[in-house]
């Protein structure tokens, strides 16, 4: 399956959920948040949002600076 | 009703079809609070103050360092030592002596905020913290006031606009739920001016528009900004329904 991580391809062996992208790839999930095609989800759904082919996925990081 | 003085200063405002004497009218009625007078909150309470919103609550604890002028450009040289509410007052009442500005020299208590919230028609979160911020998010869902929030480290910037006045409106911590997180600040990243610059103004932008009655188009949404390719991403946020703050509870 090929996926875009902040539009980078990536290409994986089978579906993966949130949880598991952001371990596989050595993410923090503390602080992280993560967008599928736009829409943010909440971290109580990273366990159950599943990957699909072609899915543009983008990972950031809360900023507090100001 | 606008003085003569009020017409002339106002004057490019209200050649706009979008404002005009009543937009202006209502700037003049609003009651907006700042909460952190730095990057943010410096070019944040300018433009507000030069665009004539009618009450102008400020507040920070801080005093002026000489690490703060390289980008908060309501303070000069000879400010340093000097309370940050105190000179930010005194400069938009010399931007604009129509307009009423309160100081708040303090971190505000909870009980404190949810007095202030009590006043005001609009929060601005121009903070540099996490918990901060949730505090603020929190207060403002309960308070049921609408929350502009700003944020900016390094070239990277976060917009952000949520309407607390709206029950089913998601909230900050539906996206980053947790105050003990180790996030970033300008003080351990380091920070570009006119990046937290173009982010406080636009807190500004949205803020007359709300204040005008003209819909925001990033309600529920994040603006990203890329202080290097000037590009924008936005994303929609969706309420946690098991959210802690803004959740059925
Ligand atoms: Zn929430």
């Amino acid at each position: 399956m090929k996926i875009h991580v902040n539009e980078q391809v990536l290409e994986l062996a089978e579906n993966i959920n949130i949880e598991q992208l952001l371990v596989h790839l050595d993410k923090p999930l503390i602080g992280s948040a993560v967008a599928v095609n736009q829409d943010i989800i909440s971290r109580s759904h990273w366990a159950d949002t599943i990957l699909n082919e072609g899915d543009n996925i983008s990972l950031f990081q809360a900023i507090a600076g100001g | 009703m606008l003085n003569d003085d009020e017409l002339l200063r106002y004057s490019r405002h209200l050649l706009l079809e979008d404002v005009g004497e009543t937009g202006q009218q209502a700037l003049k009625n609003a009651k907006v609070l700042i909460i952190g007078m730095g990057g943010l909150g410096s070019p944040a309470s300018l433009y507000l103050a030069a665009a004539g919103v009618g009450h102008i609550v400020l507040n920070d604890f801080d005093h002026i360092e000489v690490s703060n002028l390289q980008r908060q450009i309501s303070y000069q040289s000879d400010d340093i030592g000097e309370a940050k509410v105190e000179v930010a007052k005194r400069k938009l009442q010399q931007i604009n002596p129509e307009i009423k500005v309160r100081s708040i020299n303090k971190a505000m208590p909870e009980i404190q905020l949810t007095m202030e919230l009590t006043m005001a028609d609009l929060v601005l979160d121009c903070t540099d913290n996490m918990a901060s911020r949730q505090l603020i998010n929190k207060s403002c869902v309960d308070a049921k006031v609408p929350l502009i929030v700003g944020a900016a480290i390094r070239f990277e910037g976060q917009l952000m606009f949520f309407d607390h006045s709206e029950t089913d409106s998601p909230c900050y911590h539906c996206l980053f739920p947790g105050s003990e997180e180790q996030t970033l600040n300008c003080s351990n990243s380091g920070i570009i001016g006119p990046v937290v610059g173009t982010i406080g103004t636009l807190q500004a932008l949205e803020a007359i528009k709300y204040f005008v009655g003209l819909p925001s188009g990033i309600k529920n949404k994040l603006k990203l900004f890329d202080g290097k390719s000037l590009d924008w991403q936005t994303f929609t946020i969706n309420k946690d329904p098991k959210c802690t703050v803004c959740g059925q509870h």
